[in-house]
């Protein structure tokens, strides 16, 4: 039984250091900037999925499809009015296959919301500054999407991230599991 | 792969492949003794282990399952095995789902129990540790295979878009068995020479009789 114990253990040690931020499972990155659509399949733990087909959705009407390139992105125009989620769908062809939904709020949330707030907040308070309010709407929204970016790609990558703790925690979790069912057992006697 | 994330599959494969799931883990838990408790345990933890390891395999991504080693060690012990771990990586890391926890048990577990029934008595009583690692290496393989075959035809009855196409499923699929077969086989020709009576899911009850 030592040996037999060894094993397994041996096993998961040289899997831990080998890699413990390492998983498995394919993940869609997307975000919206100036009008285009654009982002990357990843799986867990490293890789691209590469010249994997990929499909674009609004509600029922399809959107753009295409194949992934050598880094495993895809990019598309954004539709003109967004009136459902629009999903992004990556198939590798093996059975993984990844979504990333993209809701109307990303686009800028509506054309028509917006600029109806910008008009609100200013002109009871400072009058008219030059620029028409659309116009800042627009440039705002560009560039709070530019700079978001790459906080929403770095949240993705943490979200996924596998640590050493979730694993350890996972096989405590299973030890505990079979110290349990020897204990009942143990009762049942 | 192996793990169908959620939102892919009809209402009636979740059903269906959740009941046949239940039925394996009953079986499992009904021969699981002081003995075998700690076995399941230990080989969850590889096998929840050992799919965080993944390696990009074309344009895909493929990691050890070990179902074919799970079944020949654990027999239908191998369901709750298989039921824990993967629960576990559904909750902590986001692989698969928690709807489709069923059909992926089943998909992983039925091939290694399957196995396990069919070569488990042929690879204990093989005559040389080489010859039972050779077996063990064709089993990991079909094992493999089965569950390939057991993804495409969930993902066919629920979304025939979703086909895993044949091509593709080669390119990854193959050397994922073959590498399975090298470390399953590498595993069992140890046992078989150290500790044979690792290899036999249950001591007690008569030699290789599931359920």
């Amino acid at each position: 039984m030592t040996r037999l114990t060894l094993l397994p253990l041996t096993l998961i040690a040289t899997m831990a250091i080998a890699s413990p931020a390492a998983a498995h499972g394919m993940k869609v990155f997307a975000k919206v900037v100036g009008g285009e659509v654009s982002g990357y399949g990843f799986f867990i733990g490293g890789g691209r999925p590469q010249g994997v087909a990929w499909q674009a959705d609004m509600g029922a009407t399809a959107l753009a499809e295409g194949q992934t390139d050598a880094m495993g992105a895809f990019a598309f125009a954004a539709p003109k009015a967004v009136t459902a989620p629009v999903i992004i769908t990556l198939n590798t062809g093996d059975g993984h296959i990844a979504r990333a939904t993209l809701g109307p709020e990303r686009f800028g949330a509506a054309p028509v919301a917006l600029p109806a707030q910008q008009e609100n907040a200013p002109s009871p308070a400072a009058p008219a500054p030059e620029v028409a309010a659309p116009d800042v709407a627009a440039l705002v929204e560009a560039a709070v999407a530019r700079e978001v970016a790459p906080l929403m790609e770095r949240l993705e990558q943490m979200d996924n991230r596998m640590r050493v703790t979730d694993l350890m925690s996972g096989i405590f979790l299973i030890i505990g599991l079979a110290g349990m069912a020897l204990w009942a057992r143990g009762r049942r006697k | 792969m192996a793990h169908i994330p959620d939102g892919l599959l009809t209402l009636p494969v979740l059903i269906g492949t959740g009941a046949l799931a239940a039925g394996g883990v009953a079986l499992g838990l009904r021969a699981l003794d002081d003995r075998a408790i700690p076995r399941v345990a230990l080989l969850a933890a590889v096998f929840f282990a050992a799919s965080l390891v993944a390696v990009p395999v074309g344009p895909s991504s493929v990691h050890l399952m070990l179902s074919g080693l799970m079944g020949v060690m654990l027999g239908w012990g191998i369901f709750p095995a298989v039921l824990v771990a993967l629960a576990l990586q559904a909750a902590l890391f986001g692989l698969g789902g928690l709807t489709t926890l069923g059909t992926n048990t089943l998909n992983i577990a039925l091939p290694g129990a399957l196995v396990g029934m069919v070569l488990g008595p042929m690879i204990r009583s093989a005559t040389s540790p080489a010859r039972a690692g050779a077996l063990a290496a064709l089993g990991a393989v079909l094992a493999v295979a089965g569950t390939a075959a057991g993804v495409a035809l969930a993902l066919f009855l629920s979304a025939p878009e979703f086909t895993p196409a044949v091509k593709v499923l080669g390119l990854t699929y193959l050397p994922l068995a073959l590498v399975e077969a090298g470390v399953s086989g590498a595993i069992v020709t140890f046992l078989a020479r150290v500790e044979p009576h690792a290899l036999h899911p249950n001591l007690h009850s008569v030699e290789d009789q599931p359920a």
